[in-house]
């Protein structure tokens, strides 16, 4: 450097003046202490007096070192700095506080250097003390910044987790959960709550709270005037810093935060957009935090505060369109799948309860379906508790007047909804539901409840419809059944028997008939139109009037039955129909008869066993594919002669084959043979397809020819003395006996069988009695015959009473007790009656 | 529900008195379940009348039910009327079995009638 002509820094620059060494030690920049190895000071200077305002006098020789030194410094002073500086000889910048004399701490550095004696002894410390009051501001500040930096890093990763979690969370319930947990970890809060605004219901919802035990926690109306809805109001961030800030913003809150113990409450509104543009920014819920302490909030912590209420509101938006979305696809399956469930179901009852069954519980904690049906309408409900029953009525009343639903009562909490039943502009009765708490006066929902009721209107008129329909069927097919059927011509008798199916089904197309053509001639009919319901059973009824319209005295089955093809041309639903026909001559006992695609009749001559009639058959009417050349078969019947036309309900059954079903009827028909004809349809019936049938089953009986003695068979059972008696009867009055001489008959057959029953079969249920009479211009006679055991007849009173109206209605009574008991009695045909 | 009696017993008030109509055939075989019905409604009538007049056949079950029926009322002081028409069978078997005048009419609003005297 001295080459380029600069100073030569090996040796001091001479000052233009004179440098004082004792004003150099006295006012250096910093402070010099000399003390003695005990620490006891022995020298020190101005510049040390100066900062800390101590006498020279106060210190040399009365002062230690560190007695000047804080009570820290001191510790320090004894575990570092003394035994360092003895075992070196020299310590450097140890930060000491110096106790000044007025009490300030005095932050500073110290060196020191320790010299010894010639004997390497200890012998004074000298020590320089640097003023570090500055550079301990800074490393303070570098501490707080660097303190700050930790915490805003960890908000910032709170923050980002509750983001994620808000992201992914699907549901408002979710949101709040999400929100909830933010203000402890990031910002250290004591507790939170949050609520969330229901615009539908013009509220404010306490949703959840981390302490619900804290705060006045629960709802609100948007319009209160405490601090959660005034915040929701204006949508900004309102920080309470103190109770006294409370006491003059928002008193409502001073009571809360002095009994929990709280000193700032951040109320945070969750928006869906920055606050400071306010335009279109909805604000969904608010976010109320607190802390014990008073804690104020730096600009950057209140930064991230309103990021979150931003971060939260949009989530919530998010999830409130998810949750309508979802709710509305639920609401549009359930009514989907309610209209499937009810269309399942035909009938209007089964589809009520179903309604009502499929509404509680997952709509509604109670239903209650009432209809205008019928003289006493009909009602149903589920579920509970019923709402009160005079509100309801009046909402049902008003409902039905109007037409209009009504969502809760007036004055009553809305949460029963009265929704009108209609169909094709008919308000067919109400709907009521009490809905789920959380659903009530909801908007969407009430379209949904209107939508349901509308479905459900229509899917009830639909049972309705179809439940008079089959009412009406029914009425109809039981009026052409119950027809006048030729009654009181003692040379025939017709017993028919009509069942419907057991099953749940519309009304069949079977059918019967039976009426005079002339005043000899006599037609049965029984026959099967395709298909069920009021269809059918109106056809059946066409073809019924046509046969008795086709039908004259010169006809003759074959030519009725053309008649009939040329009708089912015009009459398309009466198409494949199938007959029986017969014409029987009630002079000459001819039968003439003919089938159109119909099952055999079964004849029963008097002799011989039953025989079904395999003549004059051809296809169904109207058919197209089948041999309709329509042909008839002639035969003479002996008087007594029983007919039966039948359906094939009476013998086809899935499980058998056909050849089996008539052998099982014409086993059964002959078994019959000697009953009485009056129940014979309805016991073969029974016998062959049960109650429990698929089919409608038909049956037409027809017996001719008045018998000059009659025979009949009855089991030991007192039901069959009236059947006995029917066809008594009918015999009696074709032999144009008195009528006073039938009752007398009557009363003596009946009580004889009866004797029979109760004596002879008293221990024999299966026992069987014959009964036979004969008539003459004179005498009527009439035997009764079990082979039963007779034992103790004379001793019953009751039974005694019986014998004696034997005796007293007939002329002659004989008992004749062999092997059995049989009774003969006789009365005497007279003019007028006995006195 | 409709019971199995009622296609043979009917109940109705005539004035005051408890007007009990039988219809059909009544017999052995319906006789006792048409009584348990008459008496179930009997006990507290003050006054009776028995309509047989469209009863197209009486036995000796149905005289013995009858009988029992007027001995009862009888024993109870209550006055009872078994109205049967002018001829017709429940008239036969009644007279025949020698039930006392007294107790049988042949016409309802003069039987009616005579239990208000």
């Amino acid at each position: 450097m001295s080459d380029s002509g600069g100073p030569d820094v090996t040796h001091e620059l001479r000052l233009p003046w004179d440098d004082d060494p004792d004003d150099l030690y006295e006012n250096a920049p910093c402070g010099y202490l000399t003390t003695l190895p005990d620490g006891t000071i022995v020298k020190v200077n101005r510049t040390f007096l100066t900062w800390t305002g101590y006498t020279r006098a106060e210190l040399i020789g009365h002062r230690r070192f560190r007695d000047l030194l804080s009570p820290g410094g001191k510790i320090y002073h004894e575990t570092h700095y003394a035994p360092l500086l003895r075992m070196q000889d020299d310590v450097d910048e140890i930060a000491f506080d110096v106790v000044c004399a007025d009490g300030r701490q005095l932050p500073t550095l110290v060196n020191s250097r320790l010299g010894r004696g010639p004997a390497g002894e200890p012998r004074a410390i000298r020590t320089t003390v640097f003023n570090a009051t500055e550079r301990r501001t800074y490393e303070k500040e570098l501490l707080r910044a660097r303190q700050a930096a930790e915490a805003s890093e960890r908000r910032v990763r709170v923050l980002q987790e509750i983001v994620a979690d808000l992201a992914a969370a699907p549901t408002e319930a979710e949101v709040a959960e999400a929100v909830l947990g933010a203000p402890e970890p990031a910002f250290g809060a004591a507790s939170s709550s949050i609520y969330l605004v229901d615009a539908e219901r013009d509220q404010i919802i306490a949703v959840a709270s981390t302490d619900p035990t804290a705060g006045d926690w629960d709802d609100m109306p948007r319009s209160s005037p405490r601090a959660v809805a005034r915040v929701a109001e204006r949508g900004d961030l309102h920080v309470i810093g103190s109770l006294a800030d409370a006491t003059e913003h928002f008193p409502d809150l001073v009571e809360t935060m002095r009994k929990s113990g709280r000193d700032t409450v951040v109320l945070l509104p969750l928006t869906t957009g920055p606050t400071d543009e306010r335009s279109g920014t909805e604000t969904l819920g608010v976010l109320v935090f607190s802390f014990t302490g008073e804690r104020k909030l730096s600009d950057s912590e209140l930064r991230v505060v309103r990021l979150l209420g931003q971060q939260a509101g949009q989530a919530l938006d998010r999830a409130r369109l998810y949750d309508e979305g979802r709710r509305r696809e639920e609401r549009a399956t359930f009514l989907a799948e309610t209209t499937r469930s009810l269309d399942e179901l035909h009938r209007l009852l089964p589809r009520i309860r179903r309604l009502v069954d499929r509404i509680v519980p997952e709509i509604a904690d109670w239903a209650e379906v009432r209809l205008n049906v019928g003289p006493t309408g009909l009602l149903e409900a589920s579920g509970g508790p019923a709402p009160d029953a005079e509100v309801l009525a009046q909402s049902t009343t008003k409902v039905i007047a109007t037409g209009e639903p009504v969502f809760g009562a007036e004055g009553e909490p809305a949460d029963t909804a009265v929704l009108p039943l209609t169909a094709r502009g008919r308000v067919l009765g109400t709907l009521a539901v009490r809905m789920m708490p959380d659903r009530r006066g909801i908007e969407a929902e009430r379209l949904f409840l209107r939508d349901l009721a509308d479905r459900a209107g229509l899917a009830l008129e639909n049972a309705r419809l179809y439940e008079q329909e089959r009412q009406i069927a029914r009425t109809l097919q039981r009026s052409l059944l119950a027809g006048d059927l030729p009654i009181g011509d003692s040379r025939f008798a017709v017993e028919t028997h009509y069942q419907a199916a057991a099953q749940d089904l519309e009304v069949g197309g079977d059918w019967f008939d039976a009426f005079l053509i002339t005043v000899d001639k006599l037609a049965v009919v029984v026959g099967d139109v395709v298909g069920r319901g009021i269809d059918a059973a109106t056809t059946m009824g066409q073809l019924r009037s046509a046969i008795r319209a086709l039908a004259s005295a010169e006809a003759g089955p074959a030519r009725l039955l053309e008649g009939l093809d040329r009708f089912v041309e015009r009459v398309e639903s009466a198409r494949m129909a199938t007959v029986a026909y017969a014409e029987v001559d009630l002079v000459t006992g001819d039968l003439t008869y003919a089938c159109a695609g119909h099952l055999p009749p079964l004849l029963h001559e008097p002799a011989g066993t039953p025989e079904f009639l395999l003549r004059a058959r051809s296809a169904p009417l109207g058919s197209r594919a089948g041999d309709t050349r329509r042909t008839e078969e002639r035969r003479r019947l002996p008087a007594g002669s029983r007919l039966l036309l039948y359906t094939d309900g009476l013998i086809e059954r899935r499980t058998r084959p056909l050849d089996k079903g008539f052998e099982i009827l014409a086993r059964e028909y002959a078994r019959r043979r000697d009953a009485p004809v009056r129940g014979l349809t309805t016991a073969l019936a029974d016998t062959l397809v049960g109650r429990d049938h698929a089919d409608d089953v038909c049956l037409l009986c027809l017996t001719l020819g008045t018998e000059e003695r009659i025979e009949r068979t009855i089991g030991a059972d007192r039901m069959q003395i009236a059947l006995l008696r029917a066809d008594l009867r009918g015999w009696l009055v074709s032999h144009g006996v008195e009528p006073e001489c039938q009752d007398a008959v009557l009363l003596a057959c009946s009580e004889a069988v009866a004797n029979a029953i109760e004596h002879g079969y008293r221990d024999d249920p299966f026992g069987m009695i014959n009964i036979s009479a004969t008539v003459t211009p004179d005498v009527i006679e009439v035997r009764v015959t079990d082979r039963g055991t007779w034992r103790g007849a004379v001793a019953d009173v009751a039974r005694g009473r019986g014998l004696q109206l034997i005796r007293e209605s007939m002329d002659q009574v004989l008992f004749d007790r062999g092997d059995g008991t049989t009774v003969t009695m006789r009365r005497v045909r007279r003019e007028s009656p006995r006195e | 529900m409709p019971h199995p009696t009622d296609q043979w017993v009917s109940f109705a008030k005539l004035g005051d008195a408890e007007l009990v109509s039988l219809t059909g055939e009544i017999d052995v075989a319906n006789a006792p379940e048409i009584g348990r019905a008459i008496v179930g409604r009997l006990t507290t009538a003050g006054k009776v009348l028995i309509d047989l007049t469209t009863v197209s056949f009486l036995d000796s079950a149905g005289v013995r039910l009858l009988d029992s029926l007027v001995g009862d009322l009888n024993d109870h002081g209550t006055p009872i009327r078994l109205v049967v028409g002018e001829r017709g069978a429940a008239r036969m078997t009644l007279q025949l079995c020698a039930f006392r005048p007294d107790v049988l009419a042949s016409d309802l609003e003069r039987a009616a009638a005579e239990l208000n005297t």
